[in-house]
């Protein structure tokens, strides 16, 4: 048996832009994997195993590592990078990290990696700023909407969210409508101390649900099959999101199950395109007033291994993402709080949405993680509401 | 496209290569195709085209040509402006 850690060259070298994606994908490798990391200049990785395993069985996890590293790095293709607003030198009041604290007040209780219950703080926090961006969306007039947490696999099927992003899909099922399986279930269910439940999958029902990863598909999917009204159609709602990330969890900013209010617009390509401006424009004001310290500028959504080279590349060439990426002073680095982005036609065309002259409609939303942001304030601006911008301090009071 | 009209040699050699990246005929990519003309022709299938590009005329494949190289004229004015028509 050989020892936990060990390290190993990359097949082929890891290009700097692409470092943070191809580890985060690392997570998702093997189950025995407890960490993995790549050195700065991309030449060599670091697995430490949760526990040791024979030559063979390294190898065989190196592979799989290799396979990840090829297929994202092999003639990967530089992204774009535009900086659309960039305020990241404004001052802090804060620059420690705000979790023990939130931990001492109980203001965060962890119920699984990645899933947390939030406190009065956080949570007047996020209505705080879903005020914010409800009257971002009121300026549009944006039709408000509920969605459901579910969402159905035929739907994901239906826009390839499959291909794209495997790894990060959380399913749901339920027990058959069978009485001695049901008794069975109620008399012998229990979890194991890893809190694994002792059931079979082969004894829950076929997987026809899973857990909305986001809220704008179901926009989308109600549009499906019309024609929309000459003016589009501007909506906004709020809802769970569950996007797994294996060990990539971690504190408030990697959640598996988080919210995002959405601001989203179906239409011509120029109706889209220029709300997504105006509604850039608008945050940049309530940001400002703020003086939230942050960087809005271009991304690419997390694509798993097989579409990443390919779709990222085309995502970055065309500008279709920006991220607001929120300074965390206590780490020297940023964390995406929300995003502004245009699909082009894609979600009018892979479900039939249409202009009134016939031609598939165009897409974009604005979305906001409502944790994130929370957690991004707490960061730069301290639990001491007399250090808060002075717009806060009447409601934080 | 009616395939008695006579195309000059490079436009022949794009019309390959589209067919072959998009998976179509190739009396289906007609000399105004574009980017979204086609289902074939979506994110996916554009970098498909850039790769067969890449193949056939030596076209590097960066965030400015995939941007630019949507349709076959376009396509067919990069590889004249830079000078790679011959290429293969």
């Amino acid at each position: 048996m050989n020892s936990i850690a060990f390290q190993f060259a990359p097949a082929v070298m890891i290009p700097a832009h692409l470092i943070g994606e191809v580890q985060s994908k690392l997570a998702y490798v093997d189950e025995r994997i407890a960490c993995a990391q790549i050195s700065p200049a991309g030449e060599q990785i670091t697995l430490e195993l949760k526990h040791a395993v024979s030559d063979a069985e390294k190898s065989q996890i190196e592979e799989k590592v290799q396979r990840v590293v090829v297929s994202m790095a092999q003639g990967a293709i530089r992204p774009k990078v535009q900086v659309l607003e960039d305020y990241l030198d404004r001052p802090t009041p804060f620059t420690a990290d705000p979790m023990p604290e939130l931990l001492r007040r109980g203001e965060i209780s962890q119920e699984a990696p990645g899933i947390y219950a939030l406190g009065p703080l956080l949570s007047r926090l996020i209505d705080w700023f879903e005020s914010r961006f409800l009257d971002l969306a009121g300026s549009f007039a944006a039709q408000p909407y509920r969605f459901p947490t579910l969402i159905p696999a035929r739907y994901l099927e239906r826009v390839g969210y499959f291909r794209a992003f495997p790894h990060s899909l959380s399913f749901a099922t339920h027990l058959p409508a069978d009485l001695d399986q049901i008794d069975a279930f109620a008399e012998k269910a229990a979890c194991d101390e890893h809190g694994n439940l002792n059931v079979p999958l082969q004894r829950f029902a076929p997987i026809q649900t899973l857990l909305s990863p986001a809220v704008c598909y179901h926009l989308y999917f109600t549009l499906a099959d019309q024609t929309l009204p000459p003016q589009g159609v501007t909506a906004t709602a709020v809802g769970n999101c569950f996007r797994y990330e294996s060990l990539n969890l971690q504190s408030l900013e990697r959640l598996w199950n988080f919210t995002m209010r959405e601001v989203i617009f179906v239409g011509a390509k120029e109706f889209v395109l220029e709300n997504r401006e105006r509604a850039r424009q608008r945050m940049q004001g309530i940001f400002e007033e703020m003086g939230f310290v942050y960087r809005v500028e271009s991304a690419t959504d997390p694509f798993f291994i097989g579409e990443f080279r390919k779709q990222a590349a085309f995502q970055s060439a065309f500008q279709l993402k920006y991220e607001i990426r929120a300074r965390l002073p206590f780490k020297e680095s940023t964390l995406a709080v929300g995003s502004y982005n245009y699909h082009q036609d894609f979600f009018g065309r892979h479900l039939n949405i249409r202009l009134p002259d016939g031609s598939p409609a165009h897409t974009g939303c604005v979305a906001f993680g409502l944790e994130r942001m929370a957690f991004a304030f707490l960061a730069q601006f301290g639990f001491d509401p007399s250090h808060w911008p002075s717009s806060m301090q009447e409601t934080f009071r | 496209m009616s395939e008695n009209v006579s195309l000059d040699p490079l436009t022949a050699r794009i019309r390959e290569a589209l067919s072959l990246a998009l998976q179509v005929p190739l009396d289906v990519v007609a000399e105004d195709l574009a980017f979204g003309d086609l289902p074939q022709w979506d994110s996916m299938g554009h970098m498909e085209v850039m790769m067969r590009l890449e193949e056939f005329f030596g076209v590097e494949i960066n965030a400015d040509t995939i941007a630019a190289l949507t349709s076959l004229s376009a396509i067919r004015q990069y590889l004249e402006n830079n000078h790679l028509g011959a290429t293969s």
